[in-house]
Order: C-alpha cells, then structure tokens, then sequence
C-alpha cells in the first residue's frame, strides 16, 4: 500500500454573530447558498448527504459525520468526477468547524484535512482541473 | 483574490488559455482568433496572464511566442485555502448581516452609528420608553 502524503489547512474567523446564527449557514441550504455554491443539498445528521453545487458546474460531495448544535460540525469533503474537477474524491477529505461563543460573537475555526499534498497526476488532471473552478470563484467574488 | 483568480477570470482570457494549452502560438495568432478585440488588448490579456504565471512567453526572432504553463496552476491545498478564504469572509457577511438588526439595540450600536436598522431599533426603544 502507497503511502499518501496529505496536507492540512486551517482559518479561524470572528463573526459578529452568535454561534446559533452561524450554525444556520453551514446547515441550511438557503443560509449555504448565501456563500457557497448555487445550490446545497443537505441532511445535517451524521450519515447525512451534504452536497454543494457550485455556480461554475463542479460540485462538492461529503457526508456529515458528527454534529453538535452550535458547536462543531464534521463533514468529509470531495469533488463529484465532473469534467475540469479537481481530482479529490467525493468524501475523501474532511472538513471541522468549531464555533465557540466570545462574548456574543463566534470564533469559527475550520480544518480541513487529508488534502493531497500533490496533483496526483498531471496528465489525468491535466488542464481542466482547476479553471472551471477559478472562474467560479472569481464569478462568485465580483 | 489571488492573481491567477483575477487572470482567468475574464472570458477572453480563459479563451485565450485554451488556445495555447497543448501548443505555443505567436502572439499575431492568437490576436487573429479575436477579431473583434484590439491588437492592444489582446497583448494587455496576455501581459496578464504572464504576470500571473499562467503562460509563459519565449521570444523568436520578431515574434512572441505563448504557451500555456501548467504550474501556474496551484495545487490542491492551495486552491482550497483560497477558496475557503474567500467562502468564509461571506459566510462572515451573511451570518452578521442577518444578526444585526436584533442585536442593534444593545452594545453594539456603537460600532455602526450610521446603519439605518439601527435607527428605526432605537426608535422603536425610544416610544417603548
């Protein structure tokens, strides 16, 4: 068996907003639509679909894996095989977020683990591989 | 946003991108596949592209020559710290936005005297009181 090597990321956010409020945002589809993707299909129970489609056609594929209300959610995170994703399988990844309450605001942190730590393969990935999502992202951010 | 974000994000550019992804080409070519675009501003796209790495220019002879570079394209942990960036400070908006005009009332009125939620909030204290 290969052994992959993998990478982590992590960001930490104040919001002034309880964490309630910003618990809504990453279980409600309608709230998720407000910042990501175009549409959200979620069913926030452990076991539950969590997928985000994004504007530019890629779309996001996981599962929540633990949920305490307005505490920290778990979910695993990958790209559907669509033309021009990225090469992370769906569910292959898994995303953290913890919000913890600061005086009526919420400190949210997300980590996001088992990221590849190299585009597997160049000519599988090949040129298609992030552009549609860039100009996704950059669409979204305009 | 990040330079390649900004560099692909204009629909000429990406067009221009699939033009020199499996071939170089001049810059002349690739100006005589936008007619409808200034010699100019097709040397300005591409002057972009280069600066964000997305293209590499060789010189030959007179001419320019451009190809697509495919390390200009960052791997997969750093489009995702880009993009989770990016989605967070929205997430942030979204979920304060939503919050303000319950919570305007109380301390926080201070740090945004001029929101109009505020305003009609205090009103409505004003005429409690």
């Amino acid at each position: 068996m290969t052994e992959v090597e993998t990478r982590v990321i992590e960001q930490t956010v104040r919001i002034r907003a309880r964490p309630e409020t910003v618990w809504r945002y990453w279980t409600d589809p309608r709230r998720m639509c407000d910042w990501w993707g175009a549409a959200a299909e979620l069913d926030p129970r452990p076991g539950g679909t969590c997928r985000v489609e994004m504007g530019g056609g890629p779309v996001m594929r996981g599962e929540f894996l633990e949920l305490v209300p307005h505490e920290r959610i778990v979910f695993s995170f990958g790209w559907e095989p669509t033309d021009g994703a990225p090469a992370i399988a769906p569910s292959s990844t898994r995303v953290e977020v913890t919000l913890a309450d600061d005086d009526g605001d919420t400190i949210m942190t997300l980590r996001h683990s088992g990221i590849p730590a190299s585009q597997a393969d160049h000519h599988v990935a090949g040129w298609g591989h992030f552009l549609p999502l860039l100009a996704a992202a950059a669409a979204a951010a305009d | 946003m990040d330079e390649a974000l900004r560099a692909v994000a204009d629909p000429t550019r990406r067009a221009i991108l699939r033009l020199v992804r499996d071939r170089e080409m001049p810059a002349g070519e690739i100006a005589r596949q936008f007619p409808t675009i200034s010699r100019p501003a097709v040397s300005q796209h591409l002057r972009v592209l280069a600066d964000a790495g997305l293209v590499e220019m060789r010189p030959d002879g007179n001419h320019r020559l451009y190809r697509w570079q495919p390390d200009g394209l960052r791997d997969a942990a750093a489009f995702l710290e880009e993009m989770w960036a990016d989605r967070l400070a929205l997430l942030k908006a979204a979920a304060e936005r939503e919050e303000w005009p319950e919570r305007a009332g109380a301390t926080r009125r201070n740090r945004r005297p001029n929101d109009k939620r505020n305003d009609k909030r205090n009103d409505k204290e004003k005429k409690r009181r």
